[in-house]
């Protein structure tokens, strides 16, 4: 049975103002993401990652090209996407509370209610105690895991992961891939991530895209196919080399020292 | 023979804390022993009373004219009196509440401006060659029109402090408004904020910062505003003091004026510094790394 389409693009295409002329950005970019899906996006940097999150989200707006969501023309999903960068965007103002209220009372909840609720989340991702710290007070892996909290209690329909991890160490990393598949897996969400780090693709991701050097197009789509789903079990698998092995070759990666 | 004894009597663990003792020891003997709260306030005082000290002897002798630079035992002479009297809790008074009124007028009156033109981008740009106009006069020149506008009262010193405190207030917040943070704009943006709300969570709140930093520049500007507005025209306050007891020769008032003016600026000072603290809880260090060179 074919997976149902929550998100579809279909010819995306973006261009910027360039020195002499426009440096063409996104040339026709078409891929679905389905219902439920986890579809991490690698490729090359400053081949627009970003920018498809940004017209996701809309905060760029493509040139051609249009989103459809559940069949649904859209112009973008602004205010139903959780959308969380490499910085981890907290308030410097605000305390962790306050941080993680912010698009709460933005979405009509009452005040006591949407506290309560901040409060829960916060207590089940084990920020309890630091409700009232300012991020300034918090270490790097725990600002970061206070913006995925404010990310998920939104309740959007798509979060958009933008190399969210990258500037953690490893260890901390690897803690946080699992807390984020576990909310994922227990919230039913859908996610879009993109990451330069393909070991973190496939050991998250239901499937990968990967695309091209600019002018960007979709190279492939891969399917992932793991027993488990952890970070740490999925490195395991006896295919998790395979996967990673394709896809080094797909970004045009010497993963051999060869002559 | 005790030096015998205390050579048997260390033992190889009691070498540890003792080799850390020497450390610590040698790590303090870095700084300077003065170098304390305690030890900088004797300091201060001892240089200022030896000042006055210098100064009062100095006129005793005839090293220097009594008649042209005053003499600390006759400004204390003021100082009683006046206090006596009441005349310079009146004068202060009026001093204050003018520079008071004027920076909050000044400073609201001001950021509000320089944060609404972070609105319209047009009107900003369409505003700002005016503003850099503006900025450029100095608004001291323009004391004889405020008076000869605003009376010789309380208006016109309070005009004066908003003249010179606004434009300062202005420029800050309007420049710290356009320098806020993109990305967490985007954010907000993403989450479906408006204009209005991306305004009140990230303009306001990250251009305050920068609004309190030209409260110490601006308190300072309103008592400028305040003691010149005095001195051109006025029945009261510390600028008429010090205005009037110069063009009679009475050098010691005039210093009695100037140390009330700069105690009041220095508590004015420290004000600002509590208010920060108070309005800023998220920009306090946590803990500070000290360098030692
Ligand atoms: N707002 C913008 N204005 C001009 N150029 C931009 C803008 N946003 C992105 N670009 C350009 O588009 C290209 C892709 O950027 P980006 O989407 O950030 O790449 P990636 O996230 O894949 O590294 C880059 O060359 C960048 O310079
Ligand atoms: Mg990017």
């Amino acid at each position: 049975m074919a997976p149902k389409v929550q998100l579809r693009l279909n010819g995306i295409r973006k261009s910027f103002p360039g020195k002499s002329e426009p440096v063409k950005v996104l040339d026709g970019l078409t891929f679905d993401i389905h219902e439920k899906d986890f579809v991490s996006i690698i490729g090359p940097s400053g081949c627009g990652k970003t920018t498809v999150f940004n017209v996701i989200a809309g905060l760029a707006e493509p040139d051609e090209g249009m989103l459809l969501y559940r069949g649904q023309e859209v112009e973008n999903l602004r205010g139903r996407v959780g959308y969380m960068m490499q910085k981890d965007l907290l308030f410097p103002w605000l305390t962790v509370l306050d941080n993680v209220l912010l698009g709460l009372d933005a979405k009509g909840v009452s005040p006591a209610e949407a506290r309560d609720t901040a409060r829960e989340y916060i207590s089940t991702f084990g920020l309890s105690g630091f409700e009232n710290a300012y991020p300034k007070m918090l270490s790097g892996g725990m600002r970061q895991r206070a913006a995925l909290i404010r990310t998920l209690v939104l309740d959007p329909d798509i979060l958009l992961l933008d190399e969210p991890f990258s500037a953690l160490d490893y260890q901390t990393r690897l803690y946080l891939e699992a807390v984020l598949l576990e909310a994922v897996e227990t919230f039913n969400k859908t996610v879009i991530l993109v990451t330069h780090d393909i070991d973190e693709a496939v050991a998250l991701s239901k499937r990968v895209v990967v695309l091209s050097h600019r002018p960007t197009t979709v190279k492939s789509v891969h399917d992932i196919d793991l027993s488990e789903r952890s970070p740490i079990a999925a490195r395991s698998d006896p295919r998790f080399s395979g996967y990673f092995h394709t896809l080094c070759a797909e970004l045009d990666i010497q993963t051999r020292a060869t002559a | 023979m005790s030096r015998m004894t205390e050579t048997a009597m260390t033992k190889p663990g009691a070498a540890a804390p003792a080799a850390k003792k020497s450390v610590a020891a040698r790590r303090r003997s870095r700084g300077n022993a003065l170098d304390s709260t305690l030890g900088r306030s004797a300091l201060q005082i001892l240089a200022v009373v030896g000042f006055f000290l210098l100064w009062e002897v100095a006129v005793d002798i005839g090293w220097a004219n009594a008649f042209l630079v005053g003499q600390p035992s006759g400004i204390l002479g003021v100082l009683v009196s006046s206090i006596a009297d009441g005349s310079l809790f009146v004068d202060a008074g009026y001093t204050v509440f003018e520079a008071l009124l004027g920076f909050a007028f000044g400073t609201v009156i001001g950021s509000l401006i320089g944060l609404s033109l972070w609105y319209s981008v047009f009107v900003a740009r369409l505003t700002e060659p005016f503003i850099a106009a503006i900025n450029s006069v100095p608004k001291i020149a323009l004391a004889p029109i405020i008076i000869l506008w605003f009376g010789t009262g309380l208006t016109s010193k309070v005009a004066l402090a908003v003249s010179l405190t606004a434009i300062v207030a202005l420029i800050t917040a309007y420049q710290a408004a356009k320098d806020a943070d993109k990305d967490l704009q985007a954010l907000l943006f993403s989450m479906g904020a408006d204009k209005h709300r991306i305004f009140k969570k990230v303009i306001v709140p990250s251009t305050l910062p920068a609004i309190i930093a030209t409260f110490r520049i601006n308190i300072g500007f309103a008592l400028v505003g305040a003691v010149v507005g005095e001195f051109i025209s006025s029945q009261h306050g510390l600028g008429h003091l010090i205005y009037t007891a110069s063009s009679l020769y009475d050098l010691n008032s005039v210093w009695a004026g100037l140390f009330v003016l700069m105690l009041v600026g220095f508590v004015f000072y420290h004000l600002v510094e509590l208010t920060e603290r108070w309005l800023l809880p998220w920009k306090q260090e946590q803990h500070s790394t000290q360098i030692n060179v």
